[in-house]
């Protein structure tokens, strides 16, 4: 069902500042690849240069460096897999996908500021496939926002972990931390992206306390899930 | 003559690795750091000629790390290396008293030169400082 006009401007707005944000993170990682091989390739000159001064072969390092840069563009293509997967998640407002995949790359997406914030983020894959047919860049933004705030809460333990699950009622995916997850504070950039994502989806996040220890943050989504078997 | 001592410090181990062994065989003696922290403690422990310093990094970033690194040794020569230095953590790192502010990919030969001026400007400062405490003490003693 379309959305009205001011949802609709709210989720573009806070869609394209999402865009924006994940796009420089994953931009500043293609980067980090880039310069890595720039150096690699670099020694590589240096030792050839080297070994055709003193008359040695050198090629075992030569070799060594070569398979560091091919790991390097491996890393490369997956954080490009990333970003061609982020944005074809605006193609349609409604359309089935699956939620286990979507989840995998919002781990990707928040890889890089857990890592910088040291947080061991972990996503937990669905034992069995589940299909759900809803807006994907909404949940994405929604999902997003939440784990982005509970990245910034996680100063003790830094442990945090993403999974969905499928029950009676439909698909809740839940993000728990090991530490307190703070009320989402109104009046912020992460809260903004939330609103937008969750009035998208018509859902409300729930921060709860989580019985392993820590806060969760759940999102009962709504629409049509469907768990293959 | 001794060596030119570097601090390199970069999370990105592979790149930290690589940059090492170019600096290395251009006859610099290079220390390795991989956080903020150890860069904190490589400092606490020994004598460098320069420090070379991403700024994106877990835990410490590089600008707080220049920080207590300049608070450490007020005159210890930094530079920066980094993937997408804005402007604004440009001119901060200038004012916390950066030396240098390079983008990667940076031209080694240059790195290395701008390297040995560090080395040059640290001793003349030592040889600054060294001066006038001599000159203090001359003056004090009255000879």
């Amino acid at each position: 069902m379309p959305m009205s006009d001011e949802p609709q401007r709210r989720l573009e707005r806070e869609g394209a500042l999402f865009f924006g944000s994940v796009g420089a993170g994953l931009s500043h990682e293609l980067s980090n690849v880039f310069n890595i091989i720039n150096e690699l390739s670099g020694l590589q000159q240096d030792i050839l240069a080297g070994a055709a001064q003193d008359g040695t072969a050198g090629l075992g390092r030569v070799a060594d460096l070569a398979t560091r840069i091919k790991t390097q563009v491996i890393r490369g293509e997956e954080i490009n897999r990333c970003l061609h997967h982020l944005s074809h998640t605006v193609d349609k407002e409604e359309t089935t996908f699956d939620l286990g995949e979507k989840l995998a790359l919002l781990g990707s997406l928040a890889a890089r500021a857990a890592r910088l914030a040291e947080v061991e983020l972990r996503v937990r894959s669905p034992e069995s496939p589940i299909v759900h047919l809803g807006d994907p860049f909404a949940l994405l933004l929604a999902l997003h926002g939440c784990v982005t705030t509970a990245i910034k809460a996680a100063v003790s333990e830094r442990r945090i972990e993403i999974w969905s699950e499928s029950g009676a009622d439909g698909v809740r995916v839940i993000i728990r931390s090991a530490d307190p997850i703070p009320q989402l504070e109104s009046d912020t950039p992460t809260a903004a992206a939330i609103d937008a994502g969750c009035a998208a989806l018509s859902v409300v996040p729930r921060i709860e306390p989580a019985s392993e220890g820590g806060h969760r943050i759940v999102l009962a989504l709504s629409g049509v899930s469907t768990e293959m078997a | 003559m001794a060596k030119d001592r570097v601090l390199l410090v970069d999370d990105e181990v592979d790149f930290l690795e690589a940059l090492a062994e170019r600096l290395q065989r251009r006859g610099l003696d290079v220390t390795r750091a991989t956080s903020g922290r150890e860069a904190l403690t490589a400092v606490a422990e020994q004598t460098f000629d320069a420090v070379v310093l991403d700024l994106a990094m877990p835990g410490l970033d590089g600008i707080e790390t220049l920080r207590r690194l300049r608070e450490l040794q007020p005159n210890l020569q930094v530079m920066i290396l980094s993937g997408r230095a804005t402007v604004q953590t440009a001119v901060e790192a200038t004012q916390l008293g950066a030396t240098d502010i390079f983008e990667k990919p940076t031209d080694v030969e240059t790195l290395v030169e701008r390297i040995r001026s560090a080395r040059a400007a640290r001793l003349a400062h030592e040889d600054e400082v060294a001066k006038e405490h001599i000159d203090e003490i001359m003056h004090t003693k009255g000879w």
